[in-house]
């Protein structure tokens, strides 16, 4: 199986990165403000213009997929693609963490 | 019976910031949106001083997806008091000292002001139409077309102008001075 470009999505936004995150299980666009800023202890909101723009973007580049819909709010879940693009993101990450902290610990 | 009153005021598109602090002024005088238009009109309610925050969004949709669109940004607390020609009044009460806010990065920003865009290009081949540069009218009501024409080209101007206001205003989003509020 090709593994598909994901580069071009790399890195991520913060923003960006919360929603993959949340949307690990469906979701509607209500819950996942309460629950990113409930999981970020009050760091990040998201407002919901800025949401409607991820939620339309992301699924036109396939990282999401809407999967129900109840009363007017549209459910999304990640896709295959998502969690690769999620997954790499967090590797990378990790990398710039551990040499961060490494590099830092005598400051 | 609810007492209201109206204003004129014209705000340039690019000015959407001005328009909300405007707005949120009237708010804490207690005059409460109701509805604004086209012709810069915009009709209040009186009503008890609020801490009201205003934002303006663009958008346009069909009826379904705007139905989703209205319904989140209710989710969220933000109640729709006015729309015309794509531009969204919302607002929502401020309570504590954060002021909430719809759009809450640089990115999705750029968006909002990048539909206006696309829908200023969309109207732009109809005023060259309307302008018909090549046929000089004459006839009975030519004098009349010419000075429709005259009017318009006039207008285009402004509309050139406010595509390169846009064009600026997105260009210092992207490079990251957002502009704060002037509170």
């Amino acid at each position: 199986m090709k593994t598909p470009n994901i580069d071009k999505f790399l890195p991520l936004t913060e923003t960006t990165s919360y929603i993959l995150l949340s949307l690990i299980e469906p979701l509607h666009g209500y819950a996942l403000m309460q629950q990113v800023e409930e999981i970020s202890d009050g760091l990040i909101t998201i407002g919901p213009g800025t949401l409607y723009t991820a939620f339309s973007t992301l699924e036109k580049a396939g990282l999401i997929t809407k999967v129900g819909e109840d009363n007017r709010r549209k459910i999304y879940q990640i896709t295959d693609k998502g969690l690769l693009v999620i997954k790499e993101h967090l590797r990378r990450t990790e990398i710039l963490v551990n040499f961060g902290h490494k590099k830092l610990q005598n400051f | 019976m609810t007492q209201t009153i109206t204003k004129y005021k014209w705000f340039w598109a690019w000015n959407d910031d001005k328009e909300e602090a405007w707005l949120e002024e009237m708010a804490s005088q207690g005059f409460h949106l109701i509805s604004a238009n086209f012709i810069a009109n915009y009709t209040f309610e009186v009503g008890e001083p609020k801490k009201m925050v205003y934002r303006l969004d663009f958008y346009f949709d069909d009826r379904k997806k705007y139905q989703e669109y209205i319904q989140l940004f209710a989710d969220a607390g933000w109640e729709l008091v006015s729309e015309f020609g794509g531009w969204q009044y919302f607002r929502t009460e401020q309570v504590g000292s954060t002021i909430p806010e719809i759009y809450t990065d640089k990115d999705s920003k750029l968006v909002k002001y990048q539909r206006l865009m696309l829908y200023l290009t969309i109207f732009l081949p109809i005023f060259f139409m309307m302008l018909n540069i090549n046929s000089p009218f004459t006839g009975p009501f030519g004098w009349l077309y010419n000075g429709v024409r005259i009017f318009m080209g006039l207008f285009f101007f402004v509309y050139a102008y406010a595509m390169v206001k846009l064009l600026q205003r997105i260009n210092t989003l992207k490079k990251g001075n957002s502009q704060t509020k002037k509170h």
